[in-house]
């Protein structure tokens, strides 16, 4: 993935006007586990969300495989997301009516994958997440560590390119939050899907093998 | 991805059971309320119009012209045998009745009123119109000596009278001379139908024709119509065989009962109007709340990638599903309300002085046809697509990111 001199300004020419990235230039190669630092107000969700097709920036381009995909419509931008990547939000996010089987297997569905391919995934990765005795329950019924382990499942079991996760520790307690880091860098070395947080926890900055700071929506450090 | 759409509408169908199930009972209950109204409604007017048919006018009436306009004798049919010989060869006419009927002054020891006698065979408009089951009192025949009378409901109650009293008929012969003719109250009749009740007395035929001084001859021939469908085509054939004749249909001779009918369409439009109206607006509430209070599951599942379309089918599904509960357990209570009301009536006899007066039946029996199940569907299916509108516009317009934003910002 590329970005290319991208700018996004939220509210432009008015009195509200909002500089929240400046001139950013980035490559994420395949398989890396970087991310993106920062003080509240910095850009970094902004930018989570344009490499995220979530958002278009206000100019520059994202490449993704050579494709650009800054310039893609809304209906190509939903079915690149579908297809290609996974989100983590940080307010776990999972659809209630539906049981954690169903959630997994949700996007599986979506992209007509085989019932019984779905099924061994289901439990494939109920096992690395350590999941298998609460799939037939509720979102409702489960914790909030057992949720995000839940939203982390269904973000890759479609085994997308790439994986965006957004502050996904910040409802977490410490032993919660190192467990999910350590079942994400588990998935991330055992299937090579890139992963990209948002977040400025220490322990997910420590586990990173790449961090990018940002400040005031510019590029400052990317080590 | 129709069936994740099926099972997700379904799930959040559910979610809020007590609103769902009381939009579910508003649709029952307006949808029931409805065709009972519409089939009582139509039960009504069949019931006028068939009145008026059995009778009076049959399907198709024959009048000498003018007749109608000037009703004297001058403007009669003659040669009546020659008309039913023809009339005979007609395969599409079941039965007809030939009636001669006169109007003049009817006085009994009470009171005297303008009035008409009408000759009749019983024989015929037995078979006609079963005109024996609209006998009160007395019974269906003219006496031994066959100088019986039948007198009409309303106005044996003008003139006093009961069966077994006289009554003296004066009019005017085909001579222009001024006769008098007395009969003995055979039988009293009530057909609803308010120009025969209120002024007719029926005798036999031979008596009036004598009474008279006219043979072979005939003011009306009132014809029945094996196939509704044919009634117009027969209308032709006849003007063509008899045009010297006014040939004139039942709606054509009282137009009345179809204004009737129209304005009772009008209050089922009406109806179904309201029922539309409570079905959208119901559906529309559920399901407005329903999809701003899950805006931001919806924002996720687009988020994530999941087809716009999908969500929008997912949506419809949610109101139809309530549309067709509603619909399936409205008509089915509908249904079970009118077979009750088609077989057993309604009784409103405490109000049949009034009903009586626009000829109405004190017990009211409901038609029942399967068009208004189909009307009462698209009713519910236009209601259901309609609520969704405006619900799917917010979800068109919203950006995911917006929505989540309040946490990822």
């Amino acid at each position: 993935m590329k970005l290319v001199h991208i700018y996004k300004t939220f509210y432009p020419n008015t009195p509200k006007e909002v500089k929240a990235l400046t001139d950013i230039n980035l490559t994420f190669k395949k398989g890396e586990f970087t991310t993106l630092s920062g003080e509240s107000g910095s850009g970094k969700t902004t930018l989570l969300n344009l490499i995220g097709g979530l958002d278009t920036p206000t100019s520059g381009q994202i490449f993704l495989d050579d494709q650009e995909i800054s310039a893609f419509s809304e209906t190509q931008m939903a079915k690149l997301r579908l297809k290609n990547i996974g989100f983590i939000f940080q307010a776990y996010n999972l659809i209630q009516v539906l049981t954690v089987r169903e959630n997994i297997g949700f996007i599986m569905q979506l992209l007509k994958f085989d019932d019984k391919e779905i099924d061994a995934r289901i439990s494939e990765l109920a096992s690395i997440l350590q999941i298998e005795d609460i799939l037939d329950k509720l979102p409702g019924e489960i914790s909030g560590g057992q949720q995000q382990r839940v939203a982390v499942a269904r973000a890759v079991a479609s085994r997308p390119k790439l994986i965006l996760a957004d502050e996904p520790t910040a409802n977490l307690d410490s032993k919660n939050s190192e467990r999910l880091m350590r079942m994400l860098r588990t998935l991330n070395e055992k299937e090579h899907i890139t992963v990209i947080f948002a977040s400025h926890d220490k322990y997910v900055l420590e586990q990173s093998k790449r961090i990018i700071v940002l400040d005031d929506g510019v590029v400052i450090e990317d080590r | 991805m129709y069936k994740i759409a099926h099972h997700l509408a379904w799930l959040n169908l559910w979610r809020r059971k007590a609103r769902s199930l009381l939009v579910i009972l508003m649709i029952i209950m307006s949808l029931s309320g409805l065709l009972a109204l519409q089939g009582l409604y139509d039960g009504m007017i069949t019931h006028l119009i068939n009145t008026t048919i059995r009778s009076d006018s049959g399907e198709i009436s024959l009048y000498a012209k003018e007749y109608r306009l000037d009703k004297s004798l001058d403007h009669i049919l003659s040669h009546v045998s020659q008309v039913e010989e023809e009339l005979s060869r007609i395969k599409e006419i079941s039965t007809y009745s030939v009636r001669l009927e006169q109007e003049g002054l009817i006085a009994t020891a009470h009171k005297s009123l303008g009035g008409t006698l009408k000759g009749i065979s019983l024989e015929n408009e037995k078979s006609f119109g079963r005109f024996d089951t609209f006998i009160t009192k007395g019974t269906y025949s003219f006496g031994r000596k066959n100088k019986g009378a039948l007198v009409g409901s309303a106005l044996a109650d003008k003139l006093h009278l009961k069966v077994g009293n006289r009554l003296i008929f004066t009019a005017q012969d085909a001579n222009g001379e001024i006769n008098a003719i007395s009969f003995r109250i055979s039988g009293i009749f009530k057909t609803g139908n308010p120009s025969l009740d209120e002024n007719t007395v029926f005798v036999s035929m031979e008596n009036i024709s004598q009474f008279l001084g006219l043979t072979e001859s005939a003011t009306q021939i009132a014809l029945r119509i094996k196939e509704a469908d044919s009634i117009k085509k027969v209308q032709k054939e006849l003007q063509i065989l008899f045009p010297y004749a006014d040939i004139l249909r039942w709606d054509e001779l009282y137009p009345l009962l179809i204004q009737m009918r129209d304005i009772m369409d009008i209050f089922n439009l009406t109806s179904y109007a309201i029922v539309f109206i409570i079905a959208a607006l119901g559906i529309f509430g559920v399901i407005l709340v329903s999809v701003l209070e899950r805006i931001r599951e919806f924002s996720i599942m687009l988020a994530i990638g999941t087809p716009y379309k999908m969500v929008r089918t997912q949506i419809l599904l949610e109101a139809s599903f309530l549309g067709l509960i509603g619909y399936i357990a409205g008509t089915f209570l509908g249904w079970i309300l009118l077979i009750y009301m088609a077989t057993a009536g309604i009784d409103l006899r405490s109000f049949k002085a009034g009903l009586e007066l626009y000829g109405y039946s004190a017990i009211m029996y409901a038609d029942i046809h399967f068009y208004y199940f189909f009307q009462a569907f698209f009713a519910v299916f236009f209601a259901t697509l309609l609520s969704v509108l405006w619900p799917l516009h917010i979800l068109k317009r919203i950006k995911p990111i917006q929505i989540i934003q309040g946490k990822m910002l």
